[in-house]
């Protein structure tokens, strides 16, 4: 792969031109790039930034990287990672090369994840009442059956404006061909939000001759409406809601975000044991004044602990008799629990006959083609083709005890051959794409890099999908793991408006 | 304000000042050994006396002598009341209480709490002891002037104060007991050290000059107790933490029953007839106070915190 290189190695001396960046020196190769189109062509909605970047020295880049490095030193913005029985705070890889895309496409991407969540709402709130999809044989029973996400407890719940997943985070790639397809949704607990948030105030901060270039949509507005949706959950309609976030606490390692968030929404952080469900059924905090009622409790503590008396009995971090609460209406709960059966990555390869059942519609953005395990005949074409797959357990999230074909050794290939064999329902694989790249700092050079982008889209009465999302890229040459806890970067994500220049 | 919020911030009131106290005792201690001829120097002992650790450090090896006795008051991770477990818990409960104090004081208690990790599993010789001592007294005090100077004082202050004061007044009452009995014990009641004691007595207290300021007459038990106990403008005596107290009670909501054990106590101290208070007396008078700020940290915990009554 060919790198942009500084011109000139030498120092800068005044009496020289300055060495400058070279675009037709940065070449994706064979990937769709982000950015440029063709090796010194700017695609139209980047002209600006590509404009910009190309009159700047290394140099110059280099520091506006380090002033973005210490802002998010000094800003606190980190991540918590668990390393040899020790929980250490890293601060959060941004790259300044902002990602780009244009508001028309945009678009149509927004329409397509309001679309795809709607539906798995419906889905989700039909299989815990009349599961009329099962009967109609559109989805085989036995995958709900089997699915360890499928709460039984849940059976038979109704909640307000029959919304499960209130905040929904869902993978988009983008493939050679330029196609965007959804990888996941996450329908649990998706974090990342605050580090989009963060990351813009990070480039208006360093880049702000940028900003007045381009007509950029502001994402700033996310709390206000995350707080909002959260408010059209509370069961008391005729007053002022209270509303909290609840962390598992401060070893979680998106607690930062859990106080960040709060923080935004002006709503107390709290933790399980400042709540208590009265014999009224109904959710009280302990406050210095005694016991107040809470509405609406954003969670982000996984199911299983999020209440002793339905759950694992085990957990001190949740709530006992939230979950009855839950149930008698008397609290709103974001997200409900059970709604993570509709994120399994079995179900995924569903999602467009869900959204044809549910809404008659075609899918506005396509699934990745997958191959389900439990199929003998898919499965043995995933055995076959194990180098050229993406292979990932049903239930797994942050990346791990994944299968990348392409990366992978004839042992590791081997081992997985076994795991899949073994327990077939536990797997799913996807030829691996050929994600897309965008320019990034690294080192002193510009180079190619592969990356996603996790926009978040809340549905409450109403919906919202954050304009662009966080974009998570790899920082290692060639690698395609975008995860944070695993080398993974980020950068700022711009809905560019090409016709408002 | 939840009371998860106000317990943790109250803890950090407490530790930072147990921080600065244990750090002041140290220093103190280091002093008074250059002063004293080696026959009437009290044992090295008597600091683990004052912070009742003498069971933790018997369990641990080493003989009770100076050197691992500093070690132990100073950087022992198994002793809860060292300053380096004080400063865990200190850094440990404003760690989660970040977003609701002002950002320089984390900064400030994050990087003294560094300073002393990095120190702790070494010993501290005599000539580092000072200026390793003395800045750990400094830096408590930047954080309680941050504190008082740029934040609001709101309730969240408040428990900071009522933490900082109660465990101002336990302190105090532990360092004035293992005076009396274990510093004096031993001393002829007219030996010429007694003085130069009491005088330490109150160093320990940062009380001397302040004492010189507000006594001036020379240096009498009956008088060092009486400004210890009694004083109402002197920051560490008793009667002025209580007003502290019940200064900050007054301003939390749900407060009768707390501001009722408080002002009884503050009652009764001042009702005290200090030149009774020698010997045995003393002891049970100071034990007696111990008892009662604890039920003053228990009404706390019951009207505040959310904690079970008779817990």
């Amino acid at each position: 792969m060919v790198q942009t290189k500084i011109t000139s190695p030498k120092p800068y001396t005044r009496s020289r031109p300055r060495a400058t960046i070279d675009w037709t020196q940065y070449n994706p190769g064979e990937f769709y790039d982000e950015i440029i189109s063709s090796p010194g062509r700017a695609r139209p909605a980047t002209r600006s930034l590509v404009a910009f970047i190309r009159k700047q020295t290394i140099k110059h880049l280099i520091s506006r990287q380090q002033a973005a490095d210490l802002a998010i030193q000094e800003m606190g913005i980190t991540f918590t990672v668990y390393s040899e029985g020790e929980n250490i705070d890293r601060s959060w890889p941004m790259d300044i090369i902002p990602r780009i895309i244009p508001l028309h496409e945009w678009r149509v991407l927004e329409h397509g994840l309001i679309q795809r969540l709607t539906a798995l709402n419906m889905f989700i709130d039909d299989l815990y009442n009349k599961q009329k999809i099962l009967k109609d044989r559109v989805i085989p029973r036995d995958i709900i059956d089997s699915s360890p996400e499928f709460l039984k407890p849940c059976i038979g719940a109704k909640p307000r404006h029959g919304v499960w997943s209130h905040i929904c985070g869902s993978d988009l790639v983008r493939d050679a061909d330029g196609t965007v397809y959804v990888l996941e949704d996450n329908l649990r607990v998706p974090s990342g939000v605050s580090y989009m948030l963060e990351n813009r105030a990070i480039s208006k901060r360093v880049l702000p001759q940028l900003f007045e270039r381009n007509s950029i949509q502001p994402v700033a507005d996310y709390p206000s409406q995350l707080f909002d949706m959260l408010t059209s959950l509370s069961p008391r309609r005729n007053r002022h809601p209270e509303i909290v976030v609840m962390t598992p606490g401060v070893f979680n390692s998106a607690y930062f975000e859990h106080a960040y968030l709060a923080q935004r929404m002006g709503a107390e952080l709290v933790e399980g044991a400042d709540l208590v469900v009265g014999s009224d059924d109904k959710v009280y905090m302990k406050t210095i004044r005694g016991l107040s009622r809470v509405d609406v409790v954003y969670r982000r503590i996984n199911d299983d602990y999020l209440d002793p008396e339905v759950f694992r009995p085990e957990s001190t971090l949740g709530t006992p008799g939230l979950f009855r609460a839950w149930r008698k209406g008397n609290v709103g709960l974001a997200n409900a629990p059970g709604a993570g059966v509709a994120d399994d990555k079995v179900i995924y390869t569903f999602v467009p006959a869900i959204i044809k059942y549910y809404l008659g519609e075609d899918p506005i953005i396509p699934n990745v083609p997958s191959y389900l395990c439990f199929d003998p005949k898919q499965c043995q074409h995933v055995l076959d083709n194990l180098e050229t797959m993406v292979v990932k357990p049903a239930n797994e999230s942050g990346g791990y005890g994944m299968l990348i074909g392409p990366a992978s050794t004839k042992k590791e290939r081997a081992l997985f051959a076994d795991l899949i064999r073994k327990n077939p329902r536990n797997y799913m694989a996807q030829p691996a794409l050929k994600l897309s790249t965008a320019p990034t700092l690294c080192g002193n050079n510009i180079e190619p890099r592969h990356l996603d982008l996790r926009p978040f889209i809340l549905q409450g009465k109403d919906h919202y999908v954050t304009p662009g999302g966080l974009t998570r890229v790899a920082l290692r040459k060639g690698s395609l793991v975008v995860n944070s806890s695993q080398g993974g970067g980020s950068k700022d994500t711009w809905i560019v408006d090409t016709e408002a220049d | 304000m939840l009371s998860r919020v106000a317990e943790r911030v109250y803890w950090l009131g407490r530790f930072m000042e147990r921080t600065e106290n244990t750090a002041r005792l140290l220093l103190v201690r280091h002093n008074a050994v250059l002063d004293l001829p080696k026959e009437v120097q009290p044992g090295w002992d008597l600091l683990l006396q004052v912070l009742g650790a003498e069971a933790i450090f018997a369990k641990l090896p080493g003989a009770a002598a100076e050197k691992n006795i500093i070690s132990f008051v100073f950087g022992e991770r198994e002793n809860p009341s060292s300053i380096i477990s004080s400063l865990t818990s200190a850094r440990e409960n404003m760690r989660t209480t970040r977003e609701i104090l002002p950002s320089e004081t984390w900064e400030r208690v994050n990087s003294l709490y560094l300073s002393v990790a990095r120190r702790s599993h070494k010993d501290l010789p005599r000539g580092m002891r000072h200026s390793v001592l003395n800045n750990i007294v400094q830096s408590c005090q930047q954080v309680t002037g941050m504190l008082s100077g740029s934040m609001n004082h709101d309730a969240v202050y408040q428990f900071v104060r009522l933490g900082r004061n109660l465990e101002r007044a336990d302190m105090s009452t532990r360092i004035i007991d293992a005076a009396s009995a274990g510093l004096m014990g031993n001393i002829h009641e007219t030996s010429p050290f007694r003085n130069v004691l009491w005088i330490s007595v109150l160093q320990s207290l940062s009380a001397y000059q302040m004492y010189r300021l507000s006594v001036g007459r020379s240096v009498t038990p009956e008088d060092v107790l009486s400004f210890l106990f009694q004083s109402t403008i002197f920051p560490r005596a008793i009667a002025h933490t209580l007003q502290e107290m019940e200064s900050s009670m007054k301003s939390l909501p749900e407060n009768e029953a707390a501001l009722k054990v408080v002002k009884a106590l503050r009652r009764q101290l001042k009702d005290t007839d200090c030149s009774t208070l020698a010997g045995p007396a003393l002891h049970d008078f100071i034990d007696e106070l111990q008892l009662q700020l604890l039920e003053v940290h228990r009404v706390i915990g019951v009207t505040w915190f959310a904690h079970e009554e008779g817990v």
